[in-house]
């Protein structure tokens, strides 16, 4: 009986505990809206112009805090060993069995080589226009979704994606200590950029290069993660 | 030619290529960590002797605008701990590899290497959001390590890590964000210089929010209650890494954060009430638990709050008691945890009355040697700190914190003479104990140390001096950071 | 009418002042979450709602109205007048790691769920004192 008095008791001074701790949160947030000062990003506008890329975005995810990127690959790749070392080889049954339906047999069937062209063409002109890598990657990784929910007969093998998985990483970094050799600056941009060619596929020296390389790595970790959380495959 | 971005690139590298080297025999993953390991401590070693005026490792772009690794004196000192202590760790691992193999051994060399590559980023950096994605790469890797047997129990450790931390970061990056959107940089000399322009309620806010995304991981008071069953959950190994290495960077962090941000003592009372509750009271849990782990735990845990206590005073003589502490704490227990590892698996017990079955003398010695070095016993590692930060509070005049310490040591002294007890008692004993000549001649080297640095402890005071020189002053840092040009 | 609406919401205090009440709405509702509810699933949704809040948060209050989208194209073809690309950037990084994380979480639940068939934190009680 006592219980059912506190209840409410306790409720009421929670509610009134944490109305007075968001109000105050919110006073202080508004009483300092942020002014237009003189940031670090615009800054680095005024150097964008000089490296020849067009989208400066890119620019600073793959150069100019392109070590944070380094970090969140490696992040990316902890989280798929992860998530392989959890959910495989145990004896499950395959949870879609049975086929699937006839509409999404033949839609993916359509749909899945405009799903990689379009993942690749955001992946390549990631330093012209919006995209990169990271988007890229992960339209490639939602189309072999497609793929492995709509046919039963399509599996991934992971020692294929493994290649371009290893292939990616050990490029991005070699291809940053390159720079620490030539340049004296990890991830320095060694190659060569002229600014007339802003705009063109051949542009920006190494940064296209990198974010094809992330592309690469972030769609065949999401695609590992995919296959893995679906536990089709159990040959690892 | 020597930079310290090979601390981090070169476990990445080893990371990501794995499956090539896997093709080489199956040792080749293992010697190939081995010798990385190695020579990054080598690389360590050298780069302190020659550690003259701080190095700048610029990357991409000049340091205000772009991030930079700043080797100083006190960075160096944490890196090369690290470095020997992973070392250390793989040694002891391929010295009983022969008997107890891990399942799936090769993900466990990649999440070591990341696991190191990431407290040395966490110590090395020099801007707030490259220190976020390394904070974010020893989290999940420990989420992983602690969950890596794939137990009930190893799974349960892991999750409560993982939840705790994803939490900690959503703080963690928020207080970034604020920082971002007022000051317009990311530099943490100039968030320095101009930390104090904000106006007050919202430094209050952001220190806030950056002390609960740190209080997770640093594992004081409000936010330690789920650090025991992760350690009980884990394999005493991967708690060697996450009490000498892990949470040591964390600590690092922390202060150095609060030392650059918030050079004036505004804090020291709050902070140093949090280390002493955080204390006193993992030191009375610690006396009534009986599974070895978790006394083990909550001994981390008590001693974290003496490093905190040494560093929440924010004068240079508490930091060089605080580092004499880290050193001699790191040391112990890591002999005791590696120790642990062995003992468990050999009785296939983790009750504390294993060290009554443990029949092996020179375990026994090793165990005893790092307790009582734990304990601040004269003539041991841990004796040098504990006087020292006495000597402090006291010229201070600091009598409470006094008292605290000394009933907090007093605490510690009944389980660990209970533990010590349990050792030495006259009962029958198990099976005889083999350990490898590698594993022994681990911990010999490790116990040598805590004797060798307890006998003569002003080996170490120049360079701890000067480390804490380097971290007290945020000026010396601004300089540093702000006077490179690529 | 719609007219006057329509300007008085363009105008700059108006949209942050709108975003930070907005997004520290949502933020709170993930935390409440968090602290109230006890299934694994619905405590990773919470959590990314609190993500989603903060960075919400950042990428309006980063937005400076008037200035272009970071890029050149369209007739832009210089760098002035541009948005900051940083927090872009950022929002990038932390979005991908949160993704990380998160994906992690699910699988070890769906792990410890296997084992124990515990579904919910309060049952969750085999290490303990």
């Amino acid at each position: 009986m006592s219980l059912k008095r506190t209840i409410p008791m306790t409720t009421v001074s929670g509610f009134g505990v944490s109305a007075v701790f968001i109000l105050t949160i919110l006073n202080i947030l508004m009483q300092n809206m942020p002014s237009n000062i003189y940031r670090a990003g615009d800054e680095l506008l005024k150097l964008n112009a000089t490296d020849g890329v067009a989208n400066s975005v890119t620019t600073v995810v793959v150069y100019f805090r392109g070590f944070d990127t380094l970090g969140e690959i490696a992040v990316l790749f902890i989280a798929s060993l992860g998530i392989g070392l959890m959910l495989t080889n145990n004896n499950l049954n395959n949870i879609s069995q049975e086929n699937s339906n006839f509409m999404l047999q033949i839609g993916a069937k359509l749909l899945s080589p405009v799903i990689f062209i379009f993942g690749l063409y955001i992946m390549i002109y990631g330093h012209l226009s919006v995209g990169g890598g990271f988007q890229g990657g992960v339209i490639i990784a939602s189309g072999i979704l497609l793929l492995l929910i709509s046919s039963n007969g399509f599996h991934i093998s992971h020692k294929f994606v493994e290649i371009f998985e290893t292939l990616a990483g050990v490029s991005y970094v070699v291809i940053g200590l390159i720079g620490l050799i030539i340049l004296d600056s990890f991830l320095g941009n060694f190659l060569p950029y002229d600014i007339s060619k802003m705009g063109l596929l051949l542009s920006g020296g190494i940064i296209p290069i990198i974010y094809i390389i992330v592309g690469i790595k972030v769609g065949s970790e999401m695609s590992v993660i995919v296959d893995n959380m679906l536990k089709r495959n159990i040959d690892d | 030619m020597m930079s310290s971005i090979y601390f981090i690139a070169l476990p990445l590298l080893f990371g990501f290529s794995v499956p090539i080297l896997s093709k080489f025999g199956k040792n080749g993953v293992a010697y190939t960590s081995l010798i990385l390991q190695l020579s990054l401590f080598l690389l360590s070693i050298t780069l302190v002797l020659d550690l003259t005026t701080p190095i700048v490792e610029v990357i991409a772009i000049s340091p205000p605008l772009g991030i930079a690794l700043v080797s100083d004196n006190v960075s160096m000192f944490f890196v090369t701990i690290f470095t020997f202590f992973t070392l250390v760790l793989s040694i002891y691992y391929m010295g009983q590899r022969e008997n107890k193999k891990y399942a799936n051994e090769n993900k466990f060399f990649i999440l070591l290497n990341m696991l190191l590559a990431s407290a040395i980023g966490l110590v090395l950096s020099s801007d707030i959001f490259n220190i976020y994605v390394f904070f974010e790469i020893a989290g999940i890797s420990s989420y992983i390590l602690s969950s890596y047997e794939k137990t009930a129990n190893a799974l349960e450790a892991g999750l409560k890590y993982l939840l705790t931390g994803a939490m900690a970061s959503i703080f963690l990056v928020f207080g970034i964000f604020l920082i971002y959107l007022h000051l317009g940089t990311l530099n943490l000399a100039l968030i320095s210089q101009n930390f104090y322009t904000l106006s007050i309620e919202l430094q209050l806010l952001i220190a806030t929010l950056l002390f609960v995304g740190f209080g997770f991981k640093v594992e004081v008071f409000p936010f330690n209650l789920w650090v025991s069953d992760i350690y009980e959950g884990s394999t005493p190994l991967v708690n060697a890494l996450f009490s000498s290495i892990v949470s040591k960077a964390y600590l690092f962090v922390f202060f150095h954060l609060l030392y650059l941000f918030i050079p004036h003592h505004n804090f020291t009372d709050f902070l140093l009430s949090v280390g002493v509750i955080s204390m006193i009271l993992a030191e009375i849990v610690a006396i009534k638990q009986t599974n070895i782990k978790r006394v083990f735990a909550y001994s981390s845990l008590g001693q974290l709050g003496l490093l905190f206590i040494a560093f929440s005073m924010q004068t240079s003589d508490a930091i060089i008691a605080g580092l004499y502490i880290l050193l001699a704490h790191s040391i112990a227990k890591m002999v005791i945890f590696l120790s642990l590892d062995s003992i468990i698996n050999k009785y296939k017990s983790e009750d504390i009355s294993v060290l009554e079955k443990m029949n092996s003398p020179f375990m026994k010695w090793i165990l005893l040697i790092s307790m009582l070095s734990l304990l601040g016993i004269p003539l041991f590692a841990g004796f040098v700190g504990k006087f020292l930060i006495l000597k402090t509070f006291g010229i201070a005049g600091y009598f409470g914190i006094i008292s605290a310490i000394i009933l907090a040591s007093l605490i510690e002294a009944i389980y660990y003479f209970k533990l010590i007890g349990l050792m030495f008692k006259n009962t029958e004993k198990g099976d005889y104990m083999e350990i490898s000549i590698l594993q022994k001649s681990v911990l010999l080297l490790l116990t040598i140390s805590i004797l060798f640095i307890g006998v003569y402890p002003f080996i170490l005071s120049d360079w701890i001096n000067l480390a804490s020189e380097t971290m007290i002053n945020s000026h010396t840092y601004q300089n540093i950071i702000l006077g490179v040009q690529l | 009418m719609i007219e006057t609406l329509l300007n008085f919401l363009n105008q700059e205090e108006v949209l942050q002042v709108i975003i930070v009440i907005g997004s520290m709405i949502l933020f709170f509702i993930g935390l409440f979450g968090i602290l109230t509810q006890r299934h694994f699933i619905k405590i990773f949704i919470s959590i990314e709602i609190m993500e989603i809040a903060i960075f919400i948060f950042f990428i309006g209050l980063a937005f400076q109205k008037g200035k272009t989208a970071p890029m050149l194209g369209d007739g832009i073809t210089k760098f002035i007048n541009m948005n900051d690309p940083i927090p872009h950037a950022m929002i990038l990084t932390a979005i991908v790691i949160g993704m990380a994380v998160l994906a992690l979480g699910v699988s070890m639940a769906i792990e410890y769920n296997k084992l124990t068939g515990i579904t919910t934190i309060d049952k969750m009680n085999g290490l303990k004192n």
